[in-house]
């Protein structure tokens, strides 16, 4: 049975309440969230450890400047739990970094939402946040699509968190002016915010409330899924998408799952001998250079595809407009659906291509 | 210096600039005076371009000598062939100016082999900002069109940073060029700038012997005009970058996703040093500088990145513009590390690309300045 917090206040100002009694009473050791720099109109995340700073946190925008999975995987030493306040697609990539070693739970007291979708990087560029936010606001509340969120969000059906210690109520919350709801999952949260003095009530949070908007996601999804024919054109339509690519990896950099170091697509591996490439000329008459634009994009599909969360990171820094996201959870989804996962649900559920059953060689045996 | 050349072959009146030019790179095949050529080519899909090695001339038919964006630097593409060595293959390389001196740079840093490698360059009026072409191909093979037909060297659709450029023509380093800005008679020239360049043209049985001394003025001019433009700009991006607080605003976009650096062509480290552990890692040391200021901002270390890069490359950066085009919010970059690239390279009387045999300042020292050191030692000891 989860405990429900409830605070005479707006969504936002009670959640930076419970933010404040943590930080205040030493129950973490800083908190992590979204908040507005000293520019007008721009925002960062930020480790925040003086209570007094809290005034300056924003932690339900709906900003996404890093994915902040990616941000949290780095602190991976801790005496105390940061408390981190975070997307759902956010903490789902931090599951799967959790999965391979590049983050540790128990660092962090996870707060997350019900998430109305993530606004383009371009509305920070083009300072155009606060002018959005009351529209954006009055629409999630009434469960409905903000048209200006990411394509990919809108595409999201996973909008309720996985695996939080604690889920701030947010999207088709009509009372969100006035109310703020949050859920206690775990009994570190709970634990936790024991002498925090609110209206305290035991209640289960229904994760099935929210049919409505699933369906209307699912819908976009496979709108959007139609539009990418890869797997109608074999290699012509690779290079028809990806044509434009100039193998700047920056999908890579941003991605919350691609955690390597050293990509292997950068390593030494592709710097072929002259020669090498001198044979692909003399065979083919002409040579894209740099080559392995192809190869990269398939290689990277078949690393962490079936792990992709759908944040959109990638598509948001990609100069050649690529609709990469769109790709690659469509890629992906497909090839999680063959294991039956999903990434980010569950701590323990391990990384498909990590793991084998004996069953599996059967099925080998056999064909 | 060296003197800029004079003379030239005459080689087109009529026909379409681009014709001219794939005749031009179909003789050195034909001729085998180089074995492969490097030219921008159109993608299949018709939205951007892409560098093909091309040995069979059938293929240049398709070649686009002076593409209206450039998504990749030719350098960069140069370098994916020869950084492992000398090819045994004879390259002619057409690409934009800058390109060239990117290529220059990279050779004095070991990731170009320019053994067999002829240079070839042309009057580049500017390129277009990849956004803006992206939104609309056609539209934007237009304006380059329109841009080229009417030698509009000012247009106000090109990179920024294309703006303020006046290395946009023949360069000390070009083994060739050819004079894209020409006169009212349509008249073309093909330019030997070197030893190499002048071998190509015997070996294509062509000779300079026209004067190009219209060409050189109608050059010049608009070297004046930019050159007062860079000026007006440089001022404006001072105020921009000069002290802590400036350049804390004019990054505050910044997400340090490094994709500056990866489409740089001068940043060819295989791993950047800011992505390196020795800046990633340490929890530590992160909660005891949040606890130290009461907050910080993450992703760490993004103003170190962009003063730590300045430092880095700046003496070599070229000003492509590239940088621009791959930042995902929009942050005047290329113009930013234009003007501390100015500053940093007259320092050391240092031009980029301008010269092979010159060494990048911090690879090399004068004798004077071990002195200059030695007497800080001592003041330092006394």
């Amino acid at each position: 049975m989860d405990q429900v917090l409830t605070i005479k206040k707006s969504t936002e100002a009670g959640l930076i309440d419970l933010l404040t009694y943590l930080l205040k009473n030493k129950k973490v050791s800083g908190v992590c969230s979204l908040r507005k720099t000293k520019k007008q109109g721009k925002f960062d995340y930020a480790l925040i450890t003086d209570p007094e700073l809290l005034h300056d946190v924003v932690p339900l925008h709906p900003l996404m400047p890093v994915n902040a999975g990616k941000m949290l995987s780095n602190m991976i030493k801790m005496e105390m739990p940061v408390a981190a306040v975070i997307k759902p697609c956010e903490l789902r990539s931090f599951i799967e970094l959790v999965k391979r070693s590049q983050g540790k739970l128990e660092n962090f007291l996870l707060i997350s939402y019900t998430c109305g979708g993530a606004l383009p990087l371009t509305a920070t560029v083009e300072n155009k946040v606060d002018t959005m936010l009351p529209d954006y606001g009055k629409t999630v509340a009434a469960g409905n699509e903000f048209e200006h969120i990411r394509e990919i969000c809108k595409a999201c059906e996973y909008f309720v968190p996985f695996n939080a210690d604690a889920t701030v109520s947010l999207l088709g919350e009509t009372g969100a002016d006035s109310t703020c709801k949050i859920f206690l999952h775990s009994d570190k949260a709970k634990e936790i915010l024991q002498g925090f003095e609110v209206e305290k009530t035991e209640d289960e949070f229904d994760r099935t409330g929210y049919d409505q908007i699933r369906e209307r996601r699912k819908k976009y999804k496979e709108e959007l899924f139609k539009q990418i024919k890869i797997q109608d054109t074999g290699l012509d339509g690779m290079i028809d998408v990806f044509g434009r690519c100039i193998g700047c990896h920056a999908c890579s950099r941003v991605c919350p799952i691609c955690y390597c170091v050293l990509c292997d697509f950068e390593s030494s591996t592709y710097d072929y001998d002259n020669t090498i490439m001198e044979q692909e000329l003399s065979r083919k008459g002409g040579l894209r250079l740099p080559s392995d634009t192809i190869l990269y994009q398939i290689g990277r599909l078949s690393h962490m595809s079936f792990s992709c969360i759908g944040c959109g990171q990638c598509t948001e820094v990609c100069p050649s407009d690529i609709p990469v996201s769109v790709i690659f959870r469509k890629c992906g989804e497909k090839v999680a659906e063959i294991f039956e996962y999903i990434p980010g649900r569950d701590v323990n559920e391990q990384v498909p291509v990590t793991i084998f059953k004996e069953e599996e060689f059967e099925e080998i045996g056999e064909e | 210096m060296k003197k800029i050349q004079t003379k030239g072959v005459k080689i087109s009146s009529n026909k379409d600039y681009r014709d001219s030019i794939v005749d031009i790179l179909k003789k050195m095949l034909q001729s085998k005076s180089v074995d492969a050529v490097l030219v921008p080519m159109r993608v299949p899909a018709k939205d951007s371009y892409a560098w093909i090695l091309v040995k069979d001339e059938k293929l240049l038919t398709e070649a686009d000598p002076a593409a209206p964006i450039m998504p990749i630097q030719g350098a960069r593409a140069l370098s994916s062939f020869s950084r492992k060595g000398q090819s045994m293959l004879k390259i002619a390389a057409l690409m934009r100016p800058c390109e060239i001196r990117a290529t220059i740079e990279l050779s004095k840093l070991n990731q170009v082999n320019l053994e067999n490698v002829t240079l070839i360059s042309y009057d580049c009026p500017g390129a277009l900002p990849m956004e803006d072409y992206l939104n609309d191909p056609e539209k934007g093979e237009k304006k380059f069109n329109d841009i080229l037909k009417k030698l509009d060297f000012q247009n106000k659709s090109i990179k920024p940073v294309c703006k303020i450029c006046d290395q946009f023509s023949l360069l000390p380093v070009s083994d060739l060029h050819f004079t894209l800005f020409h006169d009212q008679n349509n008249t073309m020239f093909l330019i030997a700038n070197s030893n190499r360049g002048n071998l190509v043209l015997k070996e294509i049985g062509m000779e300079a012997s026209h004067t190009v001394s219209a060409w050189a003025n109608g050059i010049q001019e608009i070297k004046d005009k930019r050159a007062a433009q860079k000026k007006g700009r440089f001022t404006q991006i001072k105020k921009m970058v000069e002290g802590f607080n400036s350049l804390l605003a004019t990054f505050s976009d910044c997400i340090g996703c490094h994709n500056c650096q990866s489409a740089c062509p001068i940043c060819y480290c295989r791993q950047c040093y800011f992505d390196s552990e020795s800046v990633t890692s340490g929890t530590d040391l992160t909660m005891l500088k949040a606890k130290k200021r009461g907050s910080i901002s993450l992703p760490q270390n993004r103003i170190m990145f962009q003063v730590g890069r300045m430092s880095h490359m700046s003496l070599s950066c070229v000003s492509c513009g590239l940088c621009t085009d791959a930042c995902p919010v929009s942050i005047p970059v290329a113009e930013i590390f234009s003007y501390v690239a100015h500053n940093t390279q007259k320092q050391f009387s240092y031009s980029s690309g301008e010269n092979k045999g010159e060494p990048i300042p911090l690879k090399t020292f004068k004798l004077e300045e071990v002195k200059g050191i030695q007497e800080l030692v001592e003041d330092a000891e006394a």
